[in-house]
């Protein structure tokens, strides 16, 4: 009885991992099939799934006669860079927040909270008028400085509540064995928050990998331009051309998605399952 | 000697070391500075500029103002589409919020277990969050478009409807915009939640076995409370971005005259400033939706914040 | 921890120099333009490329945006007080600002391009008290297609009237297994379109939009025509139009879901080449028609599509953008700029057309048909900007406002959803006389 249940258990876990798969898995297949369909074959009815010709023509045709690459590339150095900076300002701030006792110190993170009740669409405008005060306007750090602090809030937040989940009795521990701060820090905090600094990055990453509206409106030159705002400009030239818009859209999805499968590994915690013993 | 587990949480110090040159508080407040100085910068001054201008009539285009006091406000009060945008933003934020976090939770349970092909699974999870709004949209603009997406194509070919549902007009047009953002936004959930799990120690578990404690009860009395911090602040985040949610909502109904269906409040606001030209109206709605969701987010923490700190 | 504010400094760092690095001592003169084609953006930053040789002290910078990104910017930048040195406009967007005194006056281009060479009825783009302050980059007019060898098949006569219209489409349904395989027409329910339909078919029922005192006029008898009109529209239209945009309406004519499309543009004629079956693809099959004339109306109407430059007055490079448009609009730069979309993008002036560089490229011998016609409504006049049914309408500084507020579009939706054509209409003439009155425009 307890094995049918156990195989019972065993199939319905993969019923639903394989549901979970899907509900991902296929519009990717949609995206790569179309990307590989000459024109003709984009609008057949019944669709196909698998291509009846397949062809490498839109790929290549987006690497040459678009400035793809470039947008690629500033993607990866604006979103980078922002990730380094939010982590570890976020990081810093968590922990202060979680570690220290500090007049005003529940009011601060409740008001950096308040940074997001206001509709990004509607401070994009003084946001501009702020860069321009301040002659950033059209450069990587206006796009940086912009993410970082929209990202912040929400890392804040989110590490502290890893940081909490976090006994204080393992420095402690560490703080009588000899250890300095830093020392317990590094080697005991770390490890066991690493999960939440890994799913904060990715978080992080996403939000300014995909920024459309502020880079849009911060930037005009088209070799600062990032991978969001120059593919809109494929997409909103009249004669769509939707082989080559899934193209774009697979290379923007597919790099992001092979570096998280190799990070996500990181999500397990490294060092001791939890850490308080007996 | 250690603190219990409730003065910790509370952020009670540890003793002062000799070496120290600087006190735990100050510290404590050097660590908050760099983050408090960005957000500070800039998200002060844009914040203060909207409100500045919600007491004003000025044409977004043109430089020439006019005080009006409360007068948007007044205007907002007695408006019949911000009420309708109001109901459909309530309804928009409030049943996707729902929906990611059910699935989500469960979702990261399943991953938190262990089978073949695990790591494919938690990868391909995550690719609805990356994909760019754009897009997302795109594509399933695409799939469910009823004359040459495959959706409508496999219900009519598989009997389950007799003709093709229009998801995209005036009758579906909110479900599917519904469904699309829970598949968007679902792997925050999951991924948020996958990460705490993953740092419950197992022992917890082994001994709620030995005692003959069944799946359900091992989720309600370990698994739950001790993912509560990360769900509280999981649902405060997707409730408050629901709500101002933009991108989506615009991109999905944009392009078509059925988009008035889902006027939330956020695209009532830029459709104020930016197609009325009413760039003082518009940020008065801005300001009125800040304060709707102050009160919500106080009301949330009255409610839920003293649980946490006894976690 | 300790790291940390090392790297911090060294990021920081780097951000500054490679901001620094893009600084020249060259005037940068900013031009936001709404053409998106990568070929269209290829030819114009050759353009500048072979403008910058001929005057080494200016850096020409075009950027290409769809309308709705332009205008965020071009907000932001306004209140920034930092306008682009010349922009794209929406012919009502440059009536606007030329009343607010936004605009550089563009008398001394007209001058140099020729002001007999306009075509004559793009002059009036936007002048204001005798002065020109928008040249329209390129002229295009909204077409009717329809698939000529489908009504041949059927022998069926060009629809002329708005009843024919209704008439065609319903013959030239096709169903096949119980599934409509094709329907007779196709329209768009994207917001502008709507917005330019009621414009352009209230013109042809001889209709307006405001009186002269700018009173709206939604109540009177050619708008509840119209609005009858959208609900026999909405019985022969594919069910889902209303979630169409302007692109599936294209697909839809192009892979033969649709016979008919009553708003097209030459850009469809790029879509029919590309997803059209090869047989097909060509005026033959896919003629163009006269608009059609409505119940009480005499003359067709088009909707003209036509962004004029407009230089900012208080602009830096505002001189310098006006010497690069006398360049721009010299034949040889301005015959291959309207080559890149070439059924669309027509010359504004007289002589491009008579060059016969200009007639020789491949697709507009072989789509002739189109561009003819397009021609044809320009001379006669029949053309106007979006929800201007008179050139005196561009006097009216609201158009902008009304065509944003979507209250039209609104209109039009209450009554396809069953709503009595003449209460939508009563609601819409509320709306728009409260928005009016709530901006200032309207005394109560």
């Amino acid at each position: 009885m307890r094995r049918l249940a156990r195989h019972g258990g065993r199939a319905l876990l993969g019923a639903a991992a394989l549901g979970l798969a899907s509900q991902a898995a296929l519009p990717l297949l949609w995206m790569l099939s179309t990307s590989l369909k000459p024109p003709r074959e984009v609008f057949a009815i019944p669709p196909t799934v698998i291509p009846a010709t397949p062809t490498l023509e839109n790929f290549s045709r987006l690497v040459r006669e678009t400035a793809f690459l470039t947008y690629f590339a500033n993607s990866i150095t604006v979103s980078g860079l922002t990730v380094l900076i939010t982590i570890a300002i976020g990081a810093t701030g968590a922990y202060s927040l979680t570690r220290f006792v500090f007049p005003g110190r529940e009011t601060i993170a409740k008001l950096i909270l308040c940074t997001y009740m206001f509709a990004p669409i509607m401070i994009v405008i003084p946001i501009y008028v702020l860069a321009r005060k301040l002659g950033i306007v059209n450069t990587h750090t206006a796009l940086v400085l912009s993410y970082t602090s929209f990202c912040l809030p929400f890392s804040l937040w989110l590490l502290r509540a890893f940081f909490q989940s976090i006994p204080v009795e393992l420095e402690e521990a560490a703080h009588v064995d000899g250890a300095g701060r830093a020392r317990a820090v590094v080697y005991i905090v770390a490890p066991l928050a690493l999960p939440g600094l890994i799913a904060t990055a990715i978080f992080t990453f996403t939000l300014a990998w995909n920024d459309y509206l502020f880079t849009r409106i911060l930037v005009s030159s088209d070799e600062l331009k990032t991978l969001p705002v120059g593919v809109q400009d494929l997409f909103a030239a009249a004669v769509v051309d939707w082989g080559l818009i899934m193209a774009a859209s697979m290379l923007i999805t597919v790099p992001a998605l092979a570096f998280f499968m190799a990070v996500q590994r990181h999500l397990v915690a490294g060092w001791g399952s939890g850490g308080l013993k007996g | 000697m250690g603190l219990s587990a409730g003065a910790a949480a509370r952020g009670a110090t540890l003793p002062a070391r000799p070496r120290r040159r600087l006190s735990p508080a100050a510290l404590g407040v050097l660590g908050v500075l760099p983050a408090l100085v960005l957000i500070a910068g800039l998200i002060l001054y844009p914040v203060g500029y909207a409100i500045w201008l919600s007491f004003f009539d000025k044409h977004s285009f043109f430089p020439t103002e006019r005080w009006v006091g409360l007068g948007n406000y007044a205007q907002i009060l007695r408006d019949v589409e911000f009420w309708e945008s109001l109901w459909r933003g309530v309804v928009y934020a409030g049943s996707t919020t729902a929906l990611q976090l059910v699935f989500g939770v469960a979702a990261a349970l399943v991953l938190h277990r262990s089978f073949s092909g695990r790591t494919t699974v938690r990868a391909l999870v995550l690719f609805p969050y990356m994909l760019p709004t754009i897009v997302a949209v795109i594509v399933w603009r695409w799939l469910l478009n009823e004359t040459y997406g495959p959706v409508d194509h496999m219900l009519v070919r598989w009997g389950l409807v007799r003709e093709p549902i229009v998801w995209l007009g005036i009758d579906h047009i909110m479900t599917s915009l519904i469904a699309m953002s829970v598949w968007q936004f679902t792997p925050f959930v999951i991924v948020t939640v996958l990460a705490r799990l993953q740092t419950i120690p197992p022992e917890l578990y082994e001994a709620a076995r030995v005692d003959g404690a069944g799946a359900w009860r091992r989720f309600h009395f370990i698994t739950l409370p001790q993912l509560k911090a990360v769900l509280f602040v999981v649902i405060l985040l997707r409730g408050i971005w629901m709500f101002t949610k933009f991108d989506t909502v615009w991109l999905w109904g944009e392009g078509a005259g059925a988009g008035r269906e889902i006027k939330t409040l956020p695209i009532y606001a830029f459709m104020r400033t930016f197609t009325y030209y009413q760039a003082g109206f518009g940020a008065a709605l801005a300001v009125i939706m800040f304060l709707m969701l102050m009160v919500a987010t106080l009301i949330y923490f009255r409610l839920f914040w003293r649980e946490e700190e006894t976690a | 921890m300790r790291k940390r504010p090392v790297a911090l400094v060294a990021a920081g760092l780097v951000l500054l120099t490679s901001s620094l690095a893009g600084a020249a001592d060259k005037k940068v003169i900013r031009m936001w333009q709404t053409e998106t084609e990568p070929q269209t953006l290829a030819v114009l930053n050759q353009m500048a490329a072979d403008y910058e040789k001929i005057r080494p002290d200016v850096s020409i910078k075009i950027e290409g945006l769809a309308w709705g990104d332009l205008e965020k910017k071009l907000t932001a930048a306004l209140a920034a007080g930092a306008p682009p040195d010349a922009a794209h406009g929406q012919p009502i967007t440059c009536a606007s600002f030329a009343a607010k005194g936004l605009l550089r006056p563009l008398d001394d281009l007209v001058e140099a391009i020729g002001k007999d060479n306009l075509i004559d009825s793009f002059r009036n783009l936007c002048r204001r008290d005798g002065k020109y302050y928008g040249v329209g980059h390129s002229p295009a007019s909204s077409v009717f297609v329809y698939r000529k060898d489908l009504l041949a098949q059927k022998g069926l006569k060009v629809p002329r009237t708005w009843d024919e219209l209704i008439q065609v489409a319903q013959s030239l349904r096709e169903t096949k297994d119980g599934q409509v395989a094709r329907y007779g027409l196709t329209m768009t329910g994207q917001p502008l379109f709507v917005n330019i339909g009621v414009g352009e078919l209230l013109k042809t029922n001889g209709g307006r939009l405001f009186d002269p005192e700018g009173r709206p006029t939604l109540t009177e008898k050619p708008v509840i025509e119209l609005l009858d009109f959208y609900k026999k529209l909405n019985g022969v239209l594919p069910p889902g139009w209303a979630s169409h945009n302007y692109l599936d309406t294209f697909a839809n004519l192009a892979t033969d879901k649709a016979a008919m499309l009553y708003q097209a543009y030459g850009r469809g004629v790029g879509y029919i080449e590309k997803y059209a079956p090869k047989e097909l693809a060509d005026p033959e099959h896919f003629a163009v028609a006269d608009k059609l004339i409505g119940p009480s109306g005499k003359t067709p109407a088009a909707q003209l599509d036509c962004e004029p430059w407009m230089v900012f007055k208080d602009a830096k490079g505002g001189n310098e953008a006006v010497e690069f448009l006398k360049f721009f609009y010299k034949d040889d730069n301005y015959i291959r700029y309207l080559h890149t979309v070439p059924i669309h993008m027509l010359p504004i002036l007289k002589s491009t057309y008579r060059n016969p560089k200009y007639q020789d490229n491949t697709t507009i011998r072989k789509w002739k048909p189109w561009v003819d016609m397009q021609e044809k409504f320009f001379r006669n006049d029949w053309i106007k900007p979006v929800l201007v049914t008179d050139w005196s309408d561009m006097q009216k500084p609201y158009l902008l406002e009304v065509m944003g507020s979507g209250i039209l579009v609104d209109m039009v939706f209450d009554a396809v959803k069953g709503m009595p054509s003449a209460d939508a209409a009563a609601k819409a003439q509320k709306r728009v006389e409260e928005l009016l009155v709530s901006t200032g425009y309207l005394k109560k």
